[in-house]
């Protein structure tokens, strides 16, 4: 029993994908201490990372980003009252954390609770992003900010038939970044300037969950308040991006406050008091708006070196309200089919207005008042059915219908009433679904999916039109093996008398698991995902309009790892891993033929041993090498590695 | 007057009062004796057998249900009765997937996050709770996982752990961020974007919109300008939000085939059914500076000041 358990749990540390820290062995007993009427169960693990990196280290920052100093890379707590609901002020509390200290990716999650009373969760969440963007806007959109995610939820009385929940959740988003204007026009050059990113999104909740004859309600009032106080400070620009460009950028400076508040109910009931029959229902709406003003000066010279000194002011408020109605039966005409039918409605509406001026050189220029609608209504009923028909066999299928119709109306103009023409579209999408599933041993199983759709006016040239999709899996795990094999494909043509637009997305993937001794564990799998799209383009090329012409993209990534995982007398534990991912897509010949070949590996190694029963040492090792095939500009490799103690008190 | 009337009442009178009370006692007791014994017998008796599921339970969210072991398993008194007999009490291992649904549905159909579990991608695939939750060996001690949140979704999603395994990520692997953040493993209504039939697991976030601009609260907006995409087709429309070779998460290694495959004027797509604008004549593709596109249009999901979001 305990070798099955043994190979159970190392299965399960081997299905994650390769991270070398923290260690997931735990010091300390699994069962924890007692100490009066608890019991406690704890690690900890502190250690000292660190990184060699060669080549571009902004690249490795934006995909890796580990970095070097004394973490408290792991912890995980847990108090649980021995008779359960005795506790004095607590009957359970779960503490666990990640990366605390220093790691640009810290997480911790908190649980106290005290049965029938409260309930209280936490999860609290630290993350440093840097991105170079250099393929997208060379370097001139950097980022290098963080963002701390808070979730804050308490349910008082969580057993009881009345329930009351309150919450708060907060994100908040600050650092510096790069942007770019065009100075003096549309027509003019590109200039970096520096921003310093301040956002700030705080949400309250407050609601109720209640049962009156025999149907479960659930009231949720919230109110989301949004703050972007980004601003770009007075800066002298300096050279544009463009060396044969002569316009000059020498002063610098934007504030565009923009606050908003976005206040929202939720409405759910659900009912079963019938055997065969239940229903749920839910309705939503919340009131989004923004105000904001936006104060632009920037100072140069234009392209025949003149000087130029323009000044934008803009004012004004954006809304969009949104509703939404959703219902769902259930209907169980015998044991062994259940038929669903789910309509969901959903209008929104997005409005607003604005004015726009503009000083040139001191002169009083462009003035506009400025609207802008844009309306969408859905109608969707989809109804699906599953039919178990015997003990190793399952038929699924499904219908579904929606309608959309997308308004829209949009003005610039000097002078009100300005001549507003409205346009209206309707979009309908029918598609239906089948599926079997198999199992005609209990170790083996087999599914397969497929669904075909049909759209009648859709609203972009890359939107599903006539498309069908493939699912098979096969799956086969006995108590030493197991494998998983998948395969899907996806099919879109969009196209029109003189357009087309056609996407194949084809996923092939095998994976298996193999524990031959109840302290050893391999693991290896291989997938491919394969992309091709081609799609009808127009642009302008050396003043000339290019119609007809095509764009191409494709990919070939290649997945391969392998993992072993071997534990030596009880006390010691070592993990081997590589990782490999590959696009293999040869490079196109042409501009709009695009194709991004690139190989990506990170071996690994760790090892861990019981010193003590409540310490661990922990040591580790991760390679990253990143290449690709048409530039070498973002190229790196990187040692990364770690040695830490685990330890319970 | 009373004495009087206590001291004529007839003998007889007496015996049939008593008889009848007699009567009655007898009834009330046989009835209890009849009445088969309570079929539930108390968790104490599971220990007995069952040490190890039970040592341990008190950490358990379960031992707080009303039955303990009996809650969830049936009653236990048969299955103690006939020696451990396993058809004598409900175990998961032999329920069929709609059945071991109904059971846990008892008390948990009260959230309204599993207001869609019936219709649910994973229900029609025959994924039900105890695939993803261990009630007796779980590894989380929130929720009762099985595995880790992102092993146990990796385990059948095996093109997705590939694409976490990407150059550019959302950082699941490293832990900061979860599957459930986004999809609601419990099923979702329709979506509130493309068409509402496609995604069909995606949590919505708190505001009725894609799960996305919960933590990217900036390209929520309501925006004066809104880019259509984003609230037509949803923000998938321009980048792979699990992972991808490319900045930004973008669909594209290059951001202008991503822009001109949608603004190339087909007839029939867009607002007016006149095509999506296509790129006006200043731009020159042939030169490097305009493969950018958004080094100008800088406000690419969004403005308040440029309806071709410039600024």
């Amino acid at each position: 029993m305990r070798l099955l358990l043994a190979s159970f749990l190392l299965t399960a540390t081997l299905a994650a994908q390769p991270l070398i820290a923290p260690t997931p062995q735990r010091a300390g007993d699994a069962k924890g201490e007692d100490l009066a009427d608890y019991n406690i169960v704890n690690s900890f693990e502190t250690g000292y990372r660190f990184r060699v990196v060669e080549g571009n280290l902004g690249k490795f920052r934006s995909d890796v980003n580990y970095g070097n100093g004394i973490r408290l890379l792991g912890s995980h707590l847990t108090v649980n009252s021995k008779k359960p609901g005795t506790g004095k002020y607590f009957d359970e509390i779960v503490l666990s954390t990640q990366g605390l200290g220093n790691d640009p990716y810290q997480f911790s999650s908190l649980r106290v609770s005290k049965a029938k009373l409260y309930r209280y969760d936490s999860t609290w969440r630290w993350m440093d992003y840097f991105n170079p963007a250099l393929t997208i806007a060379s370097g001139q959109h950097l980022i290098n900010t963080s963002r701390q995610l808070q979730d804050h939820d308490l349910v008082i009385l969580p057993q009881a038939r009345f329930r009351v929940l309150l919450g708060y959740s907060r994100n908040q988003q600050d650092g510096p970044a790069f942007s770019t204007l065009q100075f003096p026009d549309g027509r003019g050059d590109e200039f970096t300037y520096l921003l310093n990113v301040r956002r700030t999104r705080n949400e309250y909740r407050l609601g109720t969950e209640f049962e009156v004859l025999k149907t479960k309600f659930h009231v949720l009032h919230g109110w989301e308040y949004f703050r972007d106080d980004t601003r770009a400070p007075l800066v002298s620009p300096g050279a544009g991006a463009n060396p044969n460009d002569t316009a000059t950028l020498s002063q610098f400076r934007r504030d565009e406050p923009n606050h908003g508040q976005a206040p929202y109910w939720r409405v759910g009931l659900h009912n079963e008091a019938f055997k065969s029959f239940t229903i749920d229902a839910r309705f939503t709406n919340s009131t989004g708006q923004r105000r904001f003003v936006s104060d632009e000066l920037a100072l140069g010279t234009g392209r025949f070196s003149a000087a130029q000194n323009r000044q934008v002011f803009v004012g004004g408020n954006a809304r969009r309200p949104v509703t939404t109605g959703n219902l769902t039966l259930s209907w169980f005409p015998l044991e062994r089919l259940t038929i669903t039918n789910h309509t969901a409605l959903y209008n929104t509406r997005m409005e607003g207005e604005a004015t726009y001026g503009e000083i040139n050189n001191a002169v009083a220029g462009l003035k506009l008042l400025q609207f802008q609608y844009l309306g969408i209504r859905t109608f969707a009923n989809l109804t699906d059915a599953n039919l178990k028909l015997t003990n190793w066999l399952g038929l699924f299928s499904g219908y579904h219908f929606s309608e959309r119709r997308i308004g829209s109306s949009q003005f610039e103009d000097l002078e009100a009433p300005a001549k507003l023409d409205r346009i209206e579209q309707t979009n309908r999408l029918h598609s239906g679904l089948l599926g079997v599933r198999l199992q005609p041993a209990k170790q083996l199983r087999f599914s397969l999916d497929g669904e075909l759709g049909r759209a009648d006016r859709p609203f972009y040239t890359t939107s599903e039109k006539d498309y069908h999709a493939v699912a098979a899996r096969a799956q086969w795990k006995t108590k030493r093996w197991s494998l998983l094999s998948k395969f899907q494909t996806n099919y879109n043509l969009n196209s029109t008398s003189l357009f087309v637009h056609s996407a194949r997305t084809r996923v092939a993937s095998i994976d298996g698991t193999w524990s031959p001794r109840g302290f050893v564990t391999l693991e290896a799998g291989y997938g491919h995902t394969h992309i091709e799209t081609v799609t009808g383009l127009a642009y302008f090329s050396l003043g000339e309009l290019v119609e007809n012409d095509r764009g191409f993209y494709r990919s070939r990534l290649r997945q391969t790892r392998f993992g072993a995982q071997i534990n030596v007398a009880k006390r010691a534990d070592i993990y081997l891993g590589y990782h490999r991912i590959q696009d293999a897509a040869r490079l196109g010949v042409a501009l709009m033929d695009q194709a991004f070949p690139l190989t990506y590996e990170t071996p690994l190694a760790r090892f861990s041993i019981q010193l003590h029963k409540k310490v661990r040492w922990n040591l580790g090792w991760q390679y990253y090498k990143y290449k690709e095939k048409l530039l070498t500009l973002q190229d790196y490799n990187a040692h990364t590695g770690y040695t830490s103690l685990s330890w319970s008190f | 007057m009373d004495t009087f009337h206590n001291c004529s009442r007839p003998r007889s009178l007496i015996v049939t009062k008593v008889l009848r009370y007699w009567s009655l006692f007898l009834l009330f007791f046989g009835v209890l004796w009849a009445q088969p014994k309570d079929p539930y017998i108390g968790s104490q008796a599971c220990r007995g057998c069952h040490l190890v599921q039970t040592q341990d339970f008190f950490r358990n969210a379960h031992t707080k249900a009303d039955r303990g072991c009996e809650g969830c398993h049936g009653p236990g008194r048969a299955h103690v009765n006939g020696g451990g007999k396993k058809d004598a009490i409900i175990a998961f291992s032999t329920l069929t997937p709609k059945k071991s649904l109904d059971t846990c549905l008892q008390c948990h159909s009260k959230d309204m996050s599993r207001a869609n579990i019936r219709r649910s991608s994973h229900t029609q695939s025959e994924v039900v709770c105890a695939n993803c939750h261990s009630i007796h060996k779980s590894a989380t001690p929130k929720y009762l996982l099985a595995h880790q949140q992102k092993d146990l979704c990796y385990t059948c999603h095996t093109d997705v752990k590939a694409q976490f395994s990407m150059p550019f990520k959302h950082r699941v692997n490293e832990g900061t961020v979860q599957c459930s953040d986004c999809h609601n493993p419990h099923g979702a209504p329709a979506s509130n974007w493309r068409m509402g039939q496609r995604p069909r697991m995606q949590q919505h976030a708190q505001s009725n919109e894609q799960s996305c601009v919960q933590c990217h609260a900036d390209k929520r907006g309501p925006f004066l300008f809104e880019h259509a995409a984003l609230r037509v087709d949803g923000c998938n429309s321009c980048h792979a939000p699990h992972g991808s070779a490319n900045p930004r998460l973008l669909n594209r290694p290059v951001v202008f085939t991503l822009c001109l495959e949608c603004h190339n004027g087909a007839a029939g797509f867009g607002r007016t059914g006149e095509g999506i604008p296509t790129q006006s004549g200043s731009h020159n593709m042939a030169d490097p500076r305009y493969q950018n596109c958004t080094a100008c249009h800088v406000k690419i999901h969004g403005s308040n000041a440029d309806a071709r979001f410039l600024r």
